[in-house]
């Protein structure tokens, strides 16, 4: 069975968006469909729900893709709301979509699965072959409905589909929104007597909701784990959050720039829930979104009393409906989330919200499953959930615990939002830059690699000054060898000790367990320690020698009986560091020699060049890297031509533009590896405006550290703005949200000075 | 301007001193290229080094610490060096970063190759 139909003829029935907005759950929506195929009639699929992932749509996706299909898959599409306050009367309606949906199907009407219908206007509506199993279905319901029997009615209501007749067709009925299941008053657990139903139903099924409640509902309910497949959904990957924005903004008409989008993806950390209420609050203040402040500002409004407000209220409400209590536990979620221990006991929390233990229990387990807090039945501990959580608490604790004046906690939430937001951006950038390592580690799989790339010194020898050709013809040539070992597990070497994130970042020391030839022995367990030293030119024996004694004093700590350090840096190391790192063993490599090892490993991308212009300005694109400021070098010479520049002065601007390029492609941890170059033609004067993305340097204008010697060597590679500032006859760095961008201005005769 | 990071580097000795030619742009790459060869040339018993930079058009900074590196180089060897054809712009460049401080700048090779025999002849003086 496909998942696409023909465009043209494809009928929106549910879905809320159409085919081609619905962005980001491409290989989940195919997986649903994969779950209605006769292969795996009478299966079930557990949709297990990171909080705010958003499910709704892909499922109202799928009910239209399986509509439009017109197969013999009769597509049920149902979602629990807070409307049904009991699981008898969230039965009922699950009954009469049942049966509005699958006239609608029988009938090919698309408009009857959203009519507003009766069961005996639906009896009227349902085609003759059905007339008759239709009526009965009714007709034994409405004697269970004036019974006492309330789980009866239950169990009946969901278990009808199993009642269609053979030769009409399969349900496939996909439930939405069991989340709210366990809050529904009553005797009956709805979420546990759904799963207990489907699961003998015969019928094939999802069920969607929290992944920590559906799991315990499925246990509760002793489904047969045979018979359900599970699949996770998480928040979106980057890219695919990125264009969701682009989607949805488009779609309500919201304007947004590429900082703004990038900065809500992060912000969001990819959640679809967040990124459409949040873009839909754009569209009703008609607020356009085009710079931090703009994002930050309309966030703290929807903190403050926006959707954002309402979601959360709404689910503090439901984890604990009386307000005297639910003020004691924002006061207490917020001081434990704050606090240095965030770890504490069940009677800790007991006491200070004056509740019975039973009481306790049933909000712990509410806050668990929203991923609020880890219960463990013993401790809890605090601080998880989303940002937008850790905000909304922190002012709800200022205005309803501190009772401080409104008007400074709005400023206050609004100048950390600011100040965060290039944080966050840099975290960000800083993990894709980093992710080089930690991928390439993760893919090693007994590929066979050119020694030399594990020794920087020989490597040095051999190919320094030599082009990336004959470097690449020369490593075919290599006659030594090595074999990686095979990685099965790889984390942070903060994962295993918590004081290395002040060393270093996170992802720049890593631990891998792997196992030479890919045999699984003791003899053949190697754990790999690397570590990538960050130093603009060769590491010296005194940083070298530190590095070493850590990462063997961590083996010896874990209790590593064989493990093989590998340390990285930009530049290599020194020859004195060199002869220490051979006589211990350790590999190490510059990054050159990283890249060819991935090269070696996988195939890398190409990247694009992208040149537009208009009357008075050009403006272009390069990608970083491989001599490419020469281009827009020559373009400003050319540039500068056509404004009669005396030569000296062609050379000093392209001089300037070429340290400036190198400067953005040295110092950003640029997220998308190019420059952007805008030539401004004046009457008078060339303004040439070099920019980048990524993270402002810290470093930029002169600050250092480090020794005197490696402080030196440095400040010769910090030459650059200094030259720039010579060169050219003004230089200033504008303000950007995201990385750096440098205006540099070349008159066409010299300025006279304020004197003259 | 043609990019020469693919080209090799040019040189020939003239008695014991080599003669290695930059390339049209001087950057990190070609940069690393002449002070391999010039470690070269040192290692194989040369007592002087002229870079000749008639083909050089464009220098960058790193290009710059990367000269500097080599006239370190060459004093620890105790081998003298001079620049030959340096343009203009470039000789700015090189005098707004304080290389000129430490290197003979002469007009042409021949010129660079006669200042360095008078140095080499010179009588060492303890």
């Amino acid at each position: 069975m496909s998942s696409r139909s023909p465009s043209e003829n494809f009928r929106r029935i549910l879905g809320r968006v159409v085919q081609q907005d619905f962005v980001g759950r491409a290989s989940e929506l195919e997986r649903i469909m994969v779950q209605a195929e006769p292969a795996n009639a009478g299966r079930g699929l557990l949709l297990l729900m990171e909080p705010s992932a958003g499910v709704s749509e892909l499922l109202r996706q799928a009910y239209d893709q399986l509509f439009n299909l017109r197969s013999d898959v009769i597509p049920i599409y149902f979602a629990i709301t807070p409307h049904e306050t009991t699981a008898v009367s969230a039965a009922i309606e699950f009954l009469n979509t049942f049966v509005q949906q699958y006239i609608a199907f029988r009938r090919n009407e698309p408009v009857v699965s959203n009519a507003p219908l009766t069961l005996q206007e639906l009896l009227e509506l349902a085609p003759p072959a059905d007339l008759e199993w239709i009526e009965q279905l009714v007709e034994s319901y409405n004697r269970l409905r004036f019974g006492n029997d309330d789980k009866a009615l239950v169990r009946f209501c969901l278990g009808a589909p199993q009642r269609i007749p053979s030769g009409r067709g399969r349900a496939f009925v996909m439930l939405d929104g069991s989340q709210l299941a366990e809050y529904l008053n009553g005797a009956v657990v709805l979420g546990t007597e759904i799963l207990r139903v489907f699961g003998r139903g015969r019928f094939s099924f999802v069920v969607a909701g929290l992944r920590r409640q559906i799991l315990e509902a499925a246990h509760d309910a002793k489904c047969d784990f045979e018979l359900l497949d599970t699949l996770r959904l998480e928040q979106l990957d980057t890219a695919e959050a990125a264009k969701l924005v682009e989607h949805v903004a488009r779609r309500q008409q919201v304007a947004t720039s590429e900082i703004a989008r990038d900065l809500l993806v992060q912000q969001f950390a990819g959640s679809p829930f967040f990124i459409n209420i949040f873009l839909q609050a754009a569209r009703e203040k008609h607020a356009s979104l085009s710079s931090y402040v703009d994002c930050e500002r309309l966030y703290v409004d929807e903190l403050f009393g926006g959707h954002i407000h309402r979601h959360f209220a709404d689910l503090l409400e439901e984890i604990s409906p009386r307000l005297d209590t639910r003020h004691l536990l924002i006061r207490l979620l917020w001081e434990a989330a704050a606090g240095e221990d965030q770890v504490s006991s069940f009677e800790v929390w007991r006491k200070r919200l004056h509740m019975t233990a039973s009481e306790l229990e049933d909000v712990l387990h509410r806050l668990h499953v929203q991923e609020f807090v880890n219960w463990s039945g013993v401790t809890v501990e605090a601080g998880a959930g989303p940002q937008a959580w850790k905000d909304y608490l922190k002012i709800r604790y200022r205005l309803d615990v501190l009772n401080e004046p409104r008007a400074l906690v709005v400023a206050d939430m609004l100048a950390d939002s600011l100040k965060r937001a290039p944080h966050t951006m840099a975290r960000h950038y800083k993990q894709i830059a980093d992710a080089g390592l930690r991928d390439l580690i993760s893919r090693f799989n007994t590929h066979r690699v050119p020694a030399v790339l594990f020794d920087y010194q020989s490597f040095t020898y051999k190919y320094k000054g030599a082009d990336s050709d004959a470097v690449i013809s020369g490593l075919a040539a290599e006659t030594e060898f090595f074999k990686l070992p095979q990685t099965i597990h790889l984390a942070s070497c903060a994962a295993f000790f918590s004081d290395m994130r002040q060393i270093c970042e996170e992802d720049h020391c890593l631990i891998a367990h792997t196992f030479e030839e890919g045999s699984y022995s003791d003899a053949q367990q190697v754990i790999w320690l690397a570590a990538d030293i960050k130093s603009k030119l060769e590491v010296d024996l005194e940083v070298t020698r530190a590095w070493c004694d850590r990462l063997e004093n961590m083996a010896q700590r874990l209790g590593f009986t064989r493990f093989q350090i590998w340390l990285i840096s930009n530049e290599g190391f020194s020859e004195e560091a060199d002869k220490l790192l051979q006589r211990r063993r350790v590999f190490n490599s510059n990054r050159q020699q990283l890249g060819l090892l991935a090269a070696r490993i996988s195939e890398t991308v190409a990247t694009e060049v992208v040149q537009t212009s208009e009357r008075n300005e050009f403006l272009m694109v390069v990608p970083m890297g491989e001599d490419n400021e020469l281009i827009a070098a020559n373009t400003a010479e050319q540039i500068a031509k056509r404004l009669s520049f005396r030569p000296e002065a062609i050379n000093q601007i392209k001089t300037a533009i070429v340290e400036a390029c190198i400067n953005a492609s040295e110092h950003s941890f640029s997220p998308d590896r190019k420059i952007y170059q805008r030539f401004r033609v004046e009457s008078d004067r060339l303004v040439v405006t070099i920019s980048s993305r990524g993270i402002v340097p810290a470093n930029l204008n002169g600050a250092n550290s480090g020794s005197e010697t490696k402080q030196a060597a440095e400040e010769r590679r910090g030459w650059g703005l200094k030259l720039i500032r010579t060169l050219m006859d003004e230089v200033e760095f504008e303000r950007v949200d995201d990385g750096t961008s440098l205006r540099m201005t070349k008159y066409l005769r010299p300025q006279k000075s304020a004197n003259e | 301007m043609d990019t020469s990071s693919s080209k090799l580097v040019r040189s020939h000795c003239v008695g014991t001193t080599a003669v290695v030619y930059a390339s049209d742009y001087l950057n990190k790459l070609t940069g690393e290229k002449i002070e391999h060869e010039c470690r070269r040339q040192l290692n194989c018993g040369c007592r002087a080094l002229v870079i000749d930079f008639s083909d050089t058009k464009l220098v960058n900074s790193i290009g710059v610490s990367i000269l500097l590196g080599i006239i370190d180089v060459a004093e620890k060897c105790g081998a003298r060096i001079a620049f030959s054809e340096v343009n203009n712009e470039t000789v700015q460049l090189f005098e707004m970063l304080g290389l000129t401080r430490h290197v003979v700048l002469a007009k042409d090779e021949r010129e660079a190759l006669m200042n360095l025999s008078h140095y080499e002849t010179a009588p060492i003086v303890h």
